[in-house]
């Protein structure tokens, strides 16, 4: 929907500070992502420490869009796309938030790792990595742009994360058989896969409230049919 | 005293309440109380209505939104004949309310008036009256003497209008000596001393401090089990807050009609969407 100027300039601006401060800390979490698997696949002991000490960056700024959101909405009692605006980019902010845990938990399984002799089927995870990267970025930069059609493409590109992610397990725990000394080990890869595979729940999430505040359609869990 | 509902038809007419009045009147919902149907109205060469079709559900609140004039007013006074107080008024199209045709050439207007009520923006008590007297008036002039009755009458509309605990021992104080919210309260109480089976309410908390606001909101919630309500307000917070479906009108013509949560959440028309959200004109 086409949206004129705000007679209260005063919301646009605290709409887009709040929008801002949502890609800054989806940048900062890619960016913390990036560092964790860097972290794996180059056995860099320093990104670890990185991705652990700039999760409190991430953290801090969905605190502060929590706050700023519930100022916007006790100040302006937006209603209809303004409220359906402000909502979607506070849940956006949580799901980023919890892309940024991801990557910590990816960070300290790859530090553990980084301590044993180097495992090759570390490198398996690399595809999966780029997948859920990609497919976390796209749906912020359909976030940026408010773009509901791009969103709706990338909808089910969940499933092909998690058959990713299936496929590897399946391929770790039949190597981890010929390696029995290796378990803990393997063990640790299959949880990074893991860790990997919520990014892209965490990227299907944002994506549901981008057409959602864009277009008012819930595609949440669309084959359920109970209604409470 | 006003036991069952009255026939809005003068007494030639004499229709009953469990016999309608037409053939329209035997297919209507039982839930619906008012049926506009093409309704338009003028003051004079300007018209104020454009073909308005909308039903209103019984026993719900209907809150009606716009900019300044756009008819909300108006359509609300329609409602109940009282935009006919203005000089010049045409009236094309139909009301039926519970099936009886509201404009029909037998409808007696004061009947009408009196299943339907009305509270109006500025708490409005008879300044010569005290708080008894008020809410007592409507039954009076309706030749209603008994004591006992009127008695009770008064204590259960102030305690509908949620008056009954701050004034039962001021009754004969004068009404003008209740604050602001408390005579908007005493005028709700002498509107539901009649026992109108609708209350239109334009604007009632528009003149209200908040406290006063938040139970004037409460009483209407409150009032919905036993009335029919449609209220005029320019406080969205307030419409969302109070009713269950809200009627957007722009230059006298009804744009959107849906339930409340709806239509603030994700309206369907684009003028709805840039009236709720401020982004008109």
């Amino acid at each position: 929907m086409l949206r004129g100027k705000h007679i209260l300039h005063g919301f646009d601006e605290v709409l887009e500070s709040l929008r801002a401060d949502v890609l800054m800390m989806a940048s900062l979490a890619e960016r913390n992502l990036a560092h964790a698997m860097n972290c794996l696949l180059e056995r860099d002991a320093q990104q670890c420490a990185i991705t652990i000490a700039d999760e409190d960056e991430v953290d801090a700024l969905e605190k502060k869009i929590d706050q700023d959101g519930i100022e916007v909405l006790l100040r302006f009692q937006p209603v209809a796309s303004d409220l359906r605006q402000v909502v979607s980019t506070m849940k956006v902010g949580n799901n980023i938030e919890r892309v940024g845990d991801q990557a910590v938990q990816i960070a300290r399984r790859a530090r553990a790792l980084n301590h044993q002799p180097e495992l090759p089927a570390a490198s398996s995870l690399a595809p999966l990595f780029r997948e859920a990267s990609e497919v976390f970025r796209a749906s912020m930069r359909a976030f940026a742009d408010g773009d509901f059609a791009r969103a709706r493409a990338l909808h089910t590109r969940d499933r092909h994360i998690d058959q990713m992610n299936h496929d590897l397990a399946d391929d770790l725990t039949l190597a981890m058989s010929s390696q029995p000394d290796r378990i803990p080990d393997f063990m640790n890869l299959i949880f990074i896969a893991r860790h990997l595979e919520r990014v892209g729940d965490h990227a299907q999430n944002i994506v549901e409230d981008i057409v959602y505040a864009t277009e008012a359609d819930d595609i949440r869990h669309p084959a359920n049919a109970f209604q409470p | 005293m006003i036991q069952t509902p009255m026939p809005i038809q003068k007494p030639t007419a004499r229709p009953t309440a469990s016999a309608p009045v037409n053939d329209q009147a035997a297919a209507r919902p039982a839930a619906i109380t008012f049926e506009v149907k093409n309704l338009s109205i003028w003051y004079g060469e300007k018209q104020a209505i454009r073909d308005v079709t909308i039903d209103i559900s019984a026993k719900t609140v209907t809150a009606i939104i716009g900019p300044s004039g756009c008819g909300k007013s108006t359509f609300l006074r329609c409602l109940n004949r009282m935009h006919e107080l203005v000089p010049r008024t045409r009236v094309e199209g139909e009301v039926l309310f519970d099936g009886e045709n509201l404009y029909g050439p037998g409808t007696d207007p004061a009947v009408v008036r009196r299943r339907v009520g009305m509270v109006f923006q500025k708490s409005n008590p008879f300044p010569t009256m005290s708080i008894a007297e008020n809410v007592l008036v409507g039954l009076r002039l309706n030749g209603v003497r008994n004591r006992r009755l009127l008695a009770e009458r008064l204590e259960k509309s102030l305690r509908m209008a949620a008056l009954w605990d701050e004034v039962k021992d001021d009754l004969r104080k004068p009404g003008m000596s209740l604050s602001g919210g408390q005579q908007q309260r005493l005028c709700i109480a002498r509107a539901v001393a009649v026992e109108p089976e609708v209350l239109l309410m334009d604007e009632p908390a528009s003149a209200l401090d908040p406290i006063a606001t938040m139970k004037v909101e409460e009483l209407i919630t409150e009032l919905k089990r036993d009335y029919t309500i449609v209220i005029v307000t320019h406080n969205m917070q307030q419409a969302s807050r109070v009713s269950d479906k809200t009627a957007f009108f722009y230059i006298g013509e009804l744009i959107e009609f849906d339930e409340t949560t709806r239509l603030f959440s994700q309206p369907r028309e684009k003028q709805t969407e840039d009236y709720i959200t401020g982004r008109f004109g």
